[in-house]
């Protein structure tokens, strides 16, 4: 797998292409700022960017803004957003045109090696890894008449694993279910929901999370 | 260019006039109301009256000076006020504005007089003397030029000057410098207590929250250490420990950076910040947005803390099914509407939350007022200076 990463942090920097070498992963470039992420992206047509969300100039959303950018510019190049801090509203940036291939995680998930290199694999092969703690704020903020109030908190558990993107194998592994049970549970959800059943992938992540954000 | 402002400080002088005498009638008949015992009951209609000329009159001397003229606070007893306008008005106004219709009637008594001595001998000019020959109608000209320039020369500033009078008693009263000041020395007071409060709930956060997190991870780490000289298997669930600790220790962390300047804030300026709190909000919630001043991030932070607060509110008692937020600036406040559909009866006596926004919008010299009556909807409105 090819990588670029971008991180101004040198210390982070250095520690995430180590990290990834030592995976056997293969890091084309590690640059500190968004131009020269959009250069090495041209020059080494990697299979995913990971970029961090606060670059130079202005220590804003310089890496969203490349992240989205470099979207257009090559559409199907997958794009892992790293930050210290997610933000719903900015996950709904990334996913604004639709395609797979989206990651948005917090900088912390990549200490969990192997969740980190999953969720990598995950986005690399155009699925989605949305960090929980985005999940976890379009769940909070809920009207009492909710429909998600009408599911058991196990399917609640399946809806969030959902959305981060998790296929339903790995929902089965990490809350220790059968494959036929996670099917129920997803059955379940989407008509107390009311959602069209979806195949799993990229476009049932993109159902729920609209539906959460509705 | 300089002629329609003179003109149009003719017409405003001579209708304080009209003006003036409207305000003799109301005078005469708010005395005759209380003289005559058995007409008091027709007091509060004469006074309604009254008030009303000085609301037109508010609206009239506004566009005069350009300057939209605000009637005064419940606080300053607008009723007394506008009861010594009127004195003022009956007075001073009708005086002054005597001085245009005055200059006007000389100039065409003396001119006439002067113009038709031969056909009638012996009228008068203005200053009593007989025109009986053509000095004396060369004199009554002089005179008529008088009255013109007398007018022409007072009238202007005259106007402006009974204008601003006017404007001065029929506005709010104008704080002192010494009112001011208590104002500004009780807002500094509180900025600083709401400053310390602060500080204190940090500094808290961070001492039993991420730094008692920390030193787990370097307790954990410790005796790894130990353990890996004896038992390398055993240390694997205690590297997990340590992580697990580090990862709340950023978590918390997290939440005390949202709550002292929230990232989104930093990244996207005020208009940004509240776009993605509208988009979160449960219930349908719209922003009409203009655009803002610049200002201290202190200033947005609390902008952004009210509305956060204010929405949090609304979604958890209000019942309502539609808010809007409107962020916009008057005169270099930023000003936060927020407008719910819901039952109303909102009042800052009760729940934390309004006085929260009270206490977080005086630090900044900023006012806060609500009007919710029962069965909605509610208005919160709250300005903030946006700097010196």
């Amino acid at each position: 797998m090819r990588i670029v990463i971008a991180e101004d942090d040198a210390l982070l920097r250095e520690g995430l292409t180590h990290l990834l070498r030592a995976e056997g992963m293969e890091v084309t470039s590690a640059v500190d700022n968004p131009d020269d992420l959009l250069g090495a992206i041209e020059s080494d047509r990697p299979d995913v960017a990971v970029v961090d969300i606060r670059m130079p100039p202005t220590f804003r959303d310089e890496g969203l803004r490349a992240a989205v950018e470099a979207r257009r510019r090559w559409p199907g190049l997958a794009v892992l957003v790293l930050s210290a801090h997610v933000e719903e509203s900015y996950a709904t940036e990334l996913l604004a045109d639709g395609a797979g291939g989206v990651g948005y995680l917090l900088k912390e998930r990549v200490g969990k090696v192997a969740d980190f290199l999953d969720a990598l694999h995950r986005v690399t092969a155009g699925g989605t890894a949305m960090d929980p703690e985005v999940v976890a704020q379009l769940l909070v903020r809920r009207r009492a008449d909710d429909p998600l109030r009408g599911l058991t908190p196990r399917e609640r558990e399946v809806l969030g694993l959902m959305a981060e993107g998790h296929s339903n194998a790995t929902i089965g592994s990490m809350l220790v279910v059968s494959d036929g049970a996670v099917h129920k549970h997803i059955g379940n959800i989407f008509s107390k929901l009311g959602l069209p059943t979806t195949d799993a992938g990229h476009r049932r992540v993109l159902a729920v999370l609209a539906y959460l954000k509705a | 260019m300089t002629d329609r402002p003179r003109l149009s400080a003719w017409r405003f002088l001579a209708w304080t006039a009209v003006v003036g005498l409207q305000a003799l009638a109301v005078s005469i008949g708010l005395l005759l109301c209380v003289a005559f015992v058995v007409t008091l009951p027709l007091l509060p209609r004469v006074l309604r009256f009254g008030r009303g000329l000085a609301a037109g009159e508010r609206d009239r001397v506004g566009r005069f000076l350009a300057t939209p003229i605000p009637p005064p606070p419940a606080t300053e007893d607008p009723t007394w006020r506008d009861l010594r306008w009127l004195v003022l008005q009956t007075t001073v106004g009708g005086l002054a504005g005597s001085v245009p219709i005055g200059s006007v009637a000389g100039v065409l008594q003396n001119v006439v007089v002067a113009a038709v001595w031969p056909l009638f001998p012996g009228s008068t000019s203005t200053l009593n003397i007989p025109v009986e020959s053509w000095g004396g109608a060369a004199l009554a000209v002089v005179t008529a030029a008088g009255y013109g320039l007398l007018g022409v020369l007072a009238v202007p500033p005259l106007a402006r000057w009974y204008a601003n009078l006017s404007a001065d008693r029929l506005g709010p009263r104008k704080k002192t410098l010494v009112a001011r000041l208590a104002e500004v020395t009780a807002t500094r007071a509180a900025a600083l207590e709401a400053h310390g409060t602060e500080l204190r709930r940090i500094e808290r956060s961070l001492h039993d929250g991420t730094q008692n997190r920390l030193v787990a991870v370097v307790m954990q780490l410790g005796m790894v250490e130990r353990v890996l000289s004896r038992d390398p298997s055993a240390a694997l669930p205690m590297v997990r420990g340590a992580q697990d600790a580090a990862t709340d220790a950023l978590a918390e962390l997290r939440r005390v950076v949202r709550d002292i300047y929230p990232p989104v804030l930093a990244d996207r300026g005020l208009s940004g910040a509240v776009a993605s709190l509208v988009a979160h909000c449960p219930i349908p919630c719209t922003l009409d947005e203009r655009p803002l001043p610049r200002a201290p991030a202190a200033v947005e932070a609390a902008a952004y803390f009210v509305v956060a607060e204010a929405l949090t509110n609304a979604v958890k008692h209000s019942g309502a099914d539609q808010i809007t937020v409107s962020l916009r600036d008057e005169d270099g406040a930023i000003v936060v509407e927020v407008t719910d559909n819901g039952r109303g009866g909102a009042d800052e006596a009760h729940g934390t939350g309004l006085l929260g926004i009270h206490h977080r919008v005086a630090a900044f010299d900023g006012t806060t007022s609500i009007d919710s009556p029962p069965g909605g909807p509610t208005v919160m409105r709250v300005d903030i200076p946006a700097g010196p």
